[in-house]
């Protein structure tokens, strides 16, 4: 008889091979083996979602992503199936992918807003009760009644249209008939940036930012609005702008042009 | 309060039982679905596990037909609510018997088992005088806790 099956004492100390996994760390081959192996299950449980309008190279890409995490996490010491606990992982995933995923069908304006509502609803009561809310809840809450919070669900089932690429005729894709860039992303960019520098400024130089730039006031009825002469505010807004221009500075040095 | 929360007329009560009998063809399994989430809603289940089900009940419905010639039969599926469970039972009716390659079919099951293992508490097939009976079982999470 031999005893193969016992571990060598001099090169594992006994107690480290009680508490510790008894399987050692994947060589880079060998994880790369077992993710190549179990691709063929993250493909078709990617397929699974594919009702929901996503398209299938997205949700692979998904499921394999989260399969390369779930060959990082295996712990084959667990005595668990890895087909199992890949799928699990995958499966959550692409649920949360789904979850995560902004929206863009054919539902009726009503049933979106309130699949909007319902998101806003959702995240609030989850963090209110620790879990999940249940549609019952959820009605209350958004005041619709329960049918529609299960056809606004329903509906976000679909949450993406057909890609602006798809088209019958391959030369004339409906992108090429869509408008340009959108500016509005580089303004919501700027308002990102001047939101916490904003912050930082004393409320009284805030409200008369809000109210040239804002409201739309003119320096005079601003001056009215807060009691002060108009040159005051004139001088008062520069400054702001100045602090804001030099915090803003700061967050995003290398994209703010320089200044003569 | 809500009418729901008092157990008004809308909701499913324990020991409630819905049946729905469709075409066994993959297409229609969408009804299922939609069905399920209307059932496990009115049953109290958060809406996550309302996805875990609505998931749950298309693998079901695929270990129903797998295995069988199903061109001609009916599935039937069947919800019963119970006091902090929902049992969902799908059977296929009225078919011939399987012709497929078996061991492709072994493989769908074995994928379709273990979507369901993650998604539900417990699930199971059985098949006896010809007709396929699957099921599976989830448990309401933290509601009544």
């Amino acid at each position: 008889m031999t005893d193969r099956g016992q571990p060598d004492p001099a090169s594992v100390p006994a107690e480290e091979a009680a508490t510790e996994s008894d399987f050692p760390p994947l060589s880079p081959a060998e994880r790369d083996e077992m993710i190549t192996a179990n691709l063929g299950l993250a493909h078709q449980l990617a397929r699974r979602f594919l009702h929901r309008g996503e398209p299938l190279d997205d949700l692979v890409q998904v499921a394999s992503v989260a399969l390369v995490k779930s060959v990082d996490r295996f712990d084959p010491g667990r005595g668990v199936d890895f087909a199992a606990f890949a799928t699990r992982t995958i499966i959550g995933e692409l649920k949360r992918h789904f979850r995560d995923k902004g929206w863009a069908v054919r539902a009726s304006r009503r049933v979106q807003e309130l699949y909007l509502e319902l998101g806003h609803a959702t995240s609030t009561l989850a963090q209110e009760l620790g879990r999940s809310p249940t549609v019952a809840e959820l009605a209350r809450t958004t005041g619709a009644t329960e049918e529609a919070v299960i056809e606004a669900i329903e509906a976000g089932q679909g949450y993406r249209a057909a890609s602006i690429d798809a088209s019958e005729n391959e030369d004339d894709p409906l992108s090429a008939r869509l408008g340009e860039f959108d500016g509005h992303y580089d303004s919501v960019e700027d308002r990102a940036l001047l939101g916490p520098a904003l912050a930082t400024l004393p409320v009284r130089e805030q409200s008369i930012l809000r109210m040239r730039f804002i409201e739309g006031l003119t320096q005079s009825e601003i001056a009215i609005a807060v009691g002060v002469s108009q040159m005051h505010v004139s001088r008062l807004l520069a400054a702001s702008l100045e602090k804001l221009r030099q915090s803003i500075g700061q967050v995003g040095a290398d994209e703010v042009a320089p200044r003569p | 309060m809500s009418e729901t929360e008092s157990g008004g007329s809308d909701t499913l009560r324990v020991g409630d039982r819905v049946e729905l009998t469709f075409p066994a063809r993959g297409d229609l399994v969408v009804l299922a679905r939609l069905v399920t989430s209307a059932i496990s809603a009115r049953a109290g289940f958060d809406i996550e596990s309302l996805e875990d089900l609505r998931l749950a009940v298309g693998e079901l419905c695929l270990l129903a037909l797998q295995g069988s010639d199903a061109r001609h039969g009916d599935l039937c599926l069947e919800f019963t609510v119970a006091a902090d469970v929902i049992d969902i039972t799908c059977t296929l009716a009225g078919a011939g018997p399987g012709s497929r390659d078996a061991e492709d079919t072994g493989e769908a099951d074995q994928l379709s088992e273990q979507i369901l293992s993650a998604l539900v508490d417990e699930y199971g097939r059985t098949q006896d005088d010809g007709a396929v009976r699957a099921w599976l079982r989830k448990r309401r999470r933290g509601h009544l806790a």
